[in-house]
């Protein structure tokens, strides 16, 4: 018997994601590859840097064979940066994400190149794509960006400078984010029925999932009476127009300023 | 061979990922959507399924031939490789899981419209939905959900009081009707989150 989880994944299951994504550690051991089913792994040759997933990272630290190099967004300097974008720059949204792996120039981390192709049948997209390794840019928050901060200070703390600072910043980025989080409801679900949320975090959706989308099916509900009869309307203004010329614009106009604008009168 | 070729030839991003990075983000995108969408999805396509099955049992199989080899730095492969299969097959139990569930109220729906068609008209309406409650668990093709935009493409919702054509650019997290999203999302113009 399946066991029926609600929709969406569940905190639990975004860390599981998480732990995919490419970290740098420094080794203290050596290590010979490991022919894995995601692939081969690096050497592992101190004092050589090499990048790997966060859960391999793990099981090194806690065997001390490694320490991990925290992704430069988490050093201090750049979550003051980024609090301070999130506060004062630009208040009401997200702070820009990373720039996108078919934009991003590899051998230029942090900026973007002019797109050549991407990719059609496979477009990488986090966790696959390296946003928390040693060469990631700093002052961007990656999609991960949470719940990586949370497992590395919980389990990697002693290889965060200023670790108690990182995590006074990280805690004050969350209540910045939330709070706009909550700002936004208001705008849901009326409107033209897509909401932007770029550069939100993966457990950011997790958590405000049962709230949001609540809150847009909840809309859509108790509209939904409205919104057939608006429809009909604007059908039979469509049928009304192509058939009586003029007529059915006018009707339109006293109705609703709005829609005249898209539908281009 | 049009220019889309011989650029996806010079490109240096194309191409370059590992089939087995290419085949677990496949695997990750149809789990994350099976576990938060409303419907049934496709089920992947190209074996994917199918092809990592098999790799799992060679790689169970590999670890029984390494069991027996006592040598420790076997032994710390052998718990790293045991931790990633665990892993892939939590991914893999997890989309099932969620598939055989979607299954099950389709199936509970089935079985209720074939019974109840047999009952007189009046007996018949037994999913009342007044209080914009039903009693028959459907699937609610018009719930919400979360998508990223894997590519720049034009998005078209439809809302309570308007409906509207949105330009989306790569990497952009949408919320929109699963209804709406579907299509992108079809298209591989869009993930579900």
């Amino acid at each position: 018997m399946a066991l029926p989880l609600p929709p969406g994944l569940l905190p639990s299951e975004v860390n599981f994601l998480c732990e995919m994504e490419l970290v740098t550690v420094v080794p203290r051991q050596r290590l010979d590859p490991i022919e894995l089913l995601s692939g081969k792994t690096p050497a592992l040759r101190p004092p050589y840097r090499a990048d790997i997933p966060l859960w391999l990272a793990l099981l090194l630290k806690k065997q001390r064979r490694a320490n991990i190099v925290p992704p430069p967004w988490l050093h201090p300097s750049s979550l003051g940066e980024i609090v301070h974008h999130e506060t004062h720059v630009d208040p009401g949204a997200f702070s820009a994400p990373p720039p996108v792996p078919s934009r991003a120039d590899p051998s230029n981390p942090g900026t973007a190149r002019v797109p050549v192709y991407g990719d059609a049948a496979m477009t990488l997209s986090p966790p696959f794509v390296p946003s928390n390794t040693s060469s990631a840019p700093a002052n961007l928050l990656p999609y991960h960006w949470f719940e990586m901060s949370e497992v590395l200070l919980a389990h990697a703390g002693d290889d965060i400078p200023a670790s108690g600072e990182v995590r006074r910043l990280v805690r004050d980025l969350q209540e910045v984010r939330a709070a706009k989080m909550r700002e936004g409801m208001v705008s849901l679900g009326s409107g033209g029925g897509v909401t932007n949320l770029k550069g939100v975090g993966g457990m950011e959706l997790a958590e405000g999932r049962g709230f949001i989308l609540g809150v847009v099916d909840g809309v859509r509900r108790i509209g939904a009476g409205a919104e057939v009869s608006r429809r009909e309307e604007e059908e039979e203004q469509e049928l009304h127009g192509r058939a009586g010329g003029g007529r059915g614009d006018e009707e339109e106009d006293e109705e609703d300023d709005d829609d005249d604008e898209d539908m281009g009168f | 061979m049009d220019i889309d070729d011989i650029l996806k030839e010079v490109d240096p991003t194309f191409n370059t990922i590992p089939p087995e990075t290419r085949d677990l983000q496949a695997l990750t995108r149809a789990w994350v959507a099976e576990r938060s969408t409303p419907e049934l999805l496709e089920w992947p396509p190209d074996n994917l399924f199918e092809r990592i099955s098999n790799r799992i049992k060679a790689q169970i199989e590999k670890i029984e031939d390494m069991t027996g080899d006592m040598d420790p730095r076997t032994n710390f492969a052998l718990i790293v490789i045991q931790t990633e299969l665990e892993r892939y097959k939590f991914l893999m139990r997890s989309f099932l899981r969620s598939r055989m569930a979607k299954h099950q109220a389709l199936l509970h729906n089935h079985y209720l419209s074939s019974f109840l068609s047999a009952f007189p008209p009046a007996l018949q309406n037994l999913n009342d939905t007044a209080g914009n409650i039903s009693m028959i668990d459907q699937p609610d093709n018009e719930g919400a959900v979360f998508v990223r935009l894997l590519r720049g493409t034009m998005v078209t919702g439809r809302g309570v009081d308007a409906d509207g054509s949105y330009e989306g650019q790569e990497g952009h997290i949408l919320i929109l009707r699963w209804s709406d999203a579907k299509g992108i999302v079809a298209r591989g113009d869009a993930e579900v989150v």
